[in-house]
């Protein structure tokens, strides 16, 4: 029972950064989870995995909180999949969450540049 | 919008559509079909688990695992009522008659006093005190000089508190004008605040009131709600006590009895100084009361120490002041005389009582410990036998991927529900299983349940859950997921070493059986040879109550006593009257050494010189019906003036005269120019308890002696004793409107008494037995009935080959009289050890009496025949080809 709790503590952290990166990979238009996956993986030129799990958990409170929607369609192949878009909430909530980690990194940036001109 | 919750079925369609996306991704990018599938299933990771993270997410997990369980186990316990109501039931009583004994424990020998800060509260003891001085309890009490000394050392004490009852049994109160009796302490000023007992109405006393000896009154929270009803205008209200008006001034906080043992006192008032309101109720010496006689100690001291005192720091201060003061008014020591040492113990459990009910209590304990044990184990070996039957479903579960944790947590749910059930039983058990201790045991004082006891109730459930819950736990995993699979009865049967544990178990129980059948005959027979002990006299219709007239005189008094003799042998249906200044069968008696000829008597082998004696009137053995074996009995001609005259037992004759004639013989006090002639020598009777030997004893006519107060009152009559005593108290309030009749009795009931503790022991042992008995015959019936069953399969194999239905029945028999042997063979010698322990409460018995042996030996065996027969019968009525169709 520990260790699921303490995944959850560690989804918690990534939560954000997750949510916004789903929400960023489906501006291009509808996609399914795997579709999802891998490309966050291309787009992070392989710097994230995404751990399965947490996707799915994601997806699903994205789409408890409506800011996508889900429906089986088919996919290029002719797989039965489970397609999620962006819904008007989610777009939203894609540039403001977008414009906040832009906030955020500049900020570490500057903080860390400033100590390394300081040690430099 | 509504939207549906998705389904656990969507979800997982979702995942597989994952997996085949990239595996056909995987294909794309040049892996073979199988590789792609492999390493797409692989990075995914267990299914299962996202399957079952999708389940929980947003859910309090743990909560809603342990609803589940508990759902579960509520279930599964009302699908098989009869085990679930066997096992609360077994638990109740097993439980519940354990907190009971504890409870009478704790409050008796370690429940702290019901007052603030108790660690800080001690009892004064002492060693023997001096020479020349009489005592009430050798250790306990003290002289009013030995305690104005200690109070004044303020050092070490932050109050020094005396307390003495105003009789040894009840006073004579009256509050209007019907005279009625209560138990009261006059108590030190500082006795409610030095204690720290709060007072719930008006105030309480002051060392002031002490110093005037106020005529104040506290009643107590008890006696508020039985005699005023609660009413609030109690304070003002006069209470009669003796004829001396006391006003009340307050009422204690409710739970506080007062610190007299195992009573509950009813009103305090602060230290007196009157004849009529001596200590203890005794007519004063040499018109002296206990406050200027130093040769009486019969003052209890209790003290609060100062915060970071010891108890040893403590007593080191004290000890030379109370040592001087120990002989103030007495003189010097004598040479070689111990002064008597002071030492404090810490005011846990009732004074007095460590000694008296502290080794029967243990006992009793330890009894009911084997009973709780005897309990548990059967609880366990039920929830032991209903889990091998449910090995299959354990199994089942363990394939489905349950963990060892997941099954543990099933099975502990299912402990705490029996345990809880079990135990809220057993509370309600307990608490009226207390209250009938407590009127057996003539203790007053509040023995209800506390959060101590709350507390080892609590404890002992947990043990049990845990026990209930890790015993089956092997069994469960035992079988192993390989087991569902598997198919046949036989295959999934009992395994060898659990039965062993069972069989272990139930031969654990019979030797704890045999220990308590061996204890409990020993007690019983011990009260039954109390029971039928002769008392040496026909106690049928004989009734005996107090009076405590108020005398200015010695003459008054024997007046009053003359009068009062007359006018109740007018009573019609009274045969005859006798008085007497100590009450037989009331434990109290008067011990000395008397001259005898004029010189001390020397008795044979050098045995005690001390002669018991008392104080009666005419008629008062042939009231009792004692025969008067030579001479005669005080008539009402021996007066004051008359010759004075006594009478002697047998013991008395054979032992300082050496069978001569007793008749014509004098005896007296030493310290008393007193020559008395013995008139009359009755046959050796019971005098203080059943249980006593022969003593040697002397009687006076209490018309002719210097002292008169307190007399018993023995009246033999016709038809139902009891009936006289309306007319009785009408005769005693024609001569004094304020005296009541003080705890009126029949002669019978108040020797009863003297044996009640050994009633409640024999009855309390033997009701242990008795249920040690039941819960053996209930575990070993259900062990045997469920190995029947397990066998049915062997059983009718036995029977197809040829075997006979009486071989079949003796094959179960032979079984549980093996078990019967072992316990026996180990229950016997330690039995031997626990009478060897109850040897003090033992009387006509000794602690290897064989018919006791023989009982309890005899009761296992039955027990064991009793449980077999009917799993023997239903093994003698297996079906072969049933059986065998079966499989």
């Amino acid at each position: 029972m520990t260790t699921r709790e303490s995944t959850d503590d560690r989804i918690a952290l990534l939560q954000g950064t997750l949510d916004l990166l789903i929400l960023k990979s489906l501006v291009f238009g509808p996609c399914h989870g795997q579709g999802i996956a891998r490309a966050i993986q291309r787009q992070s030129e392989d710097v994230f995995l995404v751990e399965h799990g947490s996707l799915y958990v994601a997806l699903q409170r994205l789409e408890e909180r409506k800011w996508i929607r889900a429906e089986w369609g088919v996919s290029e192949n002719n797989r039965k999949a489970r397609f999620y878009s962006l819904t008007d909430a989610g777009r939203e909530q894609l540039a403001d969450k977008a414009s906040q980690w832009r906030r955020l990194t500049r900020a570490v940036g500057l903080i860390l540049d400033a100590t390394q001109a300081e040690e430099g | 919008m509504f939207q549906r919750k998705r389904s656990a079925e969507d979800f997982s369609e979702e995942m597989q559509a994952h997996i085949e996306l990239e595996a056909e991704e995987l294909k794309r990018e040049g892996l073979s079909d199988e590789e792609a599938r492999r390493q797409a299933r692989r990075k995914f990771g267990s299914v299962r688990r996202e399957q079952e993270r999708f389940y929980m997410q947003g859910r309090w997990l743990w909560l809603d695992k342990w609803l589940r369980d508990l759902k579960h186990a509520l279930r599964s316990l009302v699908e098989s009522p009869g085990f679930t109501i066997t096992a609360i039931v077994t638990l109740a009583l097993g439980v519940g008659a354990n907190t009971a004994v504890f409870s009478v424990m704790h409050a008796v020998l370690l429940r702290s006093l019901p007052v603030a800060d108790p660690d800080r509260v001690v009892y004064l003891r002492t060693t023997a005190p001096p020479n020349g001085t009489g005592t009430i309890e050798t250790a306990e009490t003290f002289s009013y000089a030995d305690y104005d000394a200690l109070r004044k050392q303020t050092g070490a004490m932050e109050a020094l508190i005396a307390y003495v009852p105003l009789s040894a049994s009840k006073v004579a109160v009256r509050i209007g004008t019907q005279p009625e009796e209560a138990e009261g302490d006059m108590v030190s000023g500082a006795f409610f605040s030095g204690l720290g007992v709060r007072l719930q109405r008006g105030r309480g006393f002051t060392e002031g009131d002490e110093k005037d000896h106020a005529p104040t009154a506290v009643i107590s929270n008890d006696y508020w709600t039985r005699r005023f009803a609660r009413n609030p205008g109690v304070l003002g209200t006069t209470l009669y006590v003796n004829g001396d008006g006391f006003t009340i001034i307050g009422v204690a906080a409710r739970g506080f009895d007062g610190l007299e043992a195992g009573q509950s006192t009813d009103f305090w008032i602060p230290l007196q100084n009157r004849l009529e309101l001596n200590a203890w109720g005794n007519p004063p010496q040499s018109g002296k009361t206990y406050m200027s006689d130093p040769t009486w100690w019969c003052l209890r001291l209790i003290g609060r120490l100062k915060p970071g005192i010891t108890k040893a720091q403590a007593v080191e201060q004290l000890q030379p002041v109370f040592q001087e003061a120990a002989y103030t008014g007495l003189g010097r020591p004598a040479a070689g005389e111990k002064k008597p040492v002071l030492s404090l113990v810490d005011a846990k459990g009732f004074p007095g009582y460590a000694e008296m009910y502290g080794n029967p209590l243990r006992l009793l304990m330890g009894l009911v410990g084997l009973v709780l044990l005897i309990a548990l184990t059967n609880v366990a070996m039920l929830l032991m036998a209903r889990n091998a039957t449910r090995q299959r479903e354990f199994s089942m579960k363990l394939a489905l991927g349950a963990g060892r944790g997941d099954l543990l947590r099933q099975l502990l749910t299912e402990g705490l529900l029996l345990a809880s059930a079990g135990g809220m039983l057993a509370w309600f058990f307990a608490v009226y299983a207390t209250r009938a201790l407590g009127a057996w045991a003539q203790i007053e004082s509040s023995l209800a349940p506390d959060d101590a006891v709350l507390c080892f109730t609590v404890g002992v459930l947990a043990v049990a859950v845990i026990l209930f819950g890790a015993a089956p736990l092997r069994i469960a995993l035992a079988g192993g997921p390989s087991l569902a699979i598997k198919t046949s009865a036989a295959v999934s049967g009992v395994d060898t070493g659990k039965t062993r544990i069972g069989r272990l178990i139930v031969a654990l129980q019979m030797t704890v059986c045999v220990v308590l059948l061996v204890a409990a005959a020993l007690l019983i027979r011990t009260l039954r040879d109390l029971e039928n002990t002769p008392l040496g006299f026909n106690t049928d219709g004989l009734v005996v109550f107090d009076v405590k007239p108020d005398f200015h005189s010695l003459e008054q008094g024997r007046e009053f006593y003359r009068e009062l003799t007359d006018k109740l042998r007018g009573i019609p249906g009274v045969e005859s009257v006798g008085l007497m200044m100590l009450r037989i069968g009331s434990g109290a008696s008067d011990n000395n050494s008397l001259l005898v000829d004029g010189k001390l008597p020397v008795a044979p082998n050098g045995g005690s010189i001390s002669i018991r004696n008392n104080v009666v009137g005419p008629e008062f053995f042939h009231t009792l019906g004692v025969p008067v074996l030579a001479g005669r009995e005080f008539r009402d001609s021996d007066t004051a003036s008359a010759p004075l005259v006594g009478m002697v037992n047998e013991e008395f004759a054979l032992r300082f005269l050496h069978g001569e004639n007793p008749l014509g013989h004098t005896f007296g006090p030493p310290n008393m120019p007193l020559k008395i002639t013995i008139i009359g020598v009755v046959k050796d009777h019971k005098y203080r308890s059943i249980d006593e030997a022969p003593v040697p004893m002397a009687w006076y006519d209490y018309a002719q002696i210097p002292v008169i107060g307190r007399m018993s009152v023995e009246m033999r009559v016709h038809g139902e004793p009891l009936a006289v005593l309306p007319a009785a108290r009408k005769a005693v309030q024609q001569m004094d409107p304020n005296l009541p009749l003080i705890e009126p009795m029949t002669q019978r009931a108040q020797y009863d008494l003297t044996i009640s503790y050994q009633v409640l022991f024999a009855r309390l042992a033997g009701f242990f037995g008795l249920l040690a008995v039941a819960l053996v015959a209930a575990g070993l019936y259900g062990t045997l009935a469920y190995r029947v069953s397990r066998r049915t399969a062997e059983i009718g194999i036995r029977m197809a080959m040829g075997a006979r239905r009486g071989q079949v029945v003796w094959m179960i028999l032979k079984d549980s009289l093996m078990l019967t042997a072992i316990g026996v063979a180990a229950g016997v010698p330690l039995a031997m050890l626990v009478g060897r322990a109850l040897a003090s409460s033992l009387y006509g018995v000794t602690p290897l009496d064989g018919a006791s042996y023989a009982l309890a030996v005899l009761g296992v065996t039955c027990v064991a025949l009793a449980a077999s027969a009917w799993p023997a019968r239903r093994a003698a009525g297996v079906e072969p080809l049933n059986a065998l169709r079966t499989e």
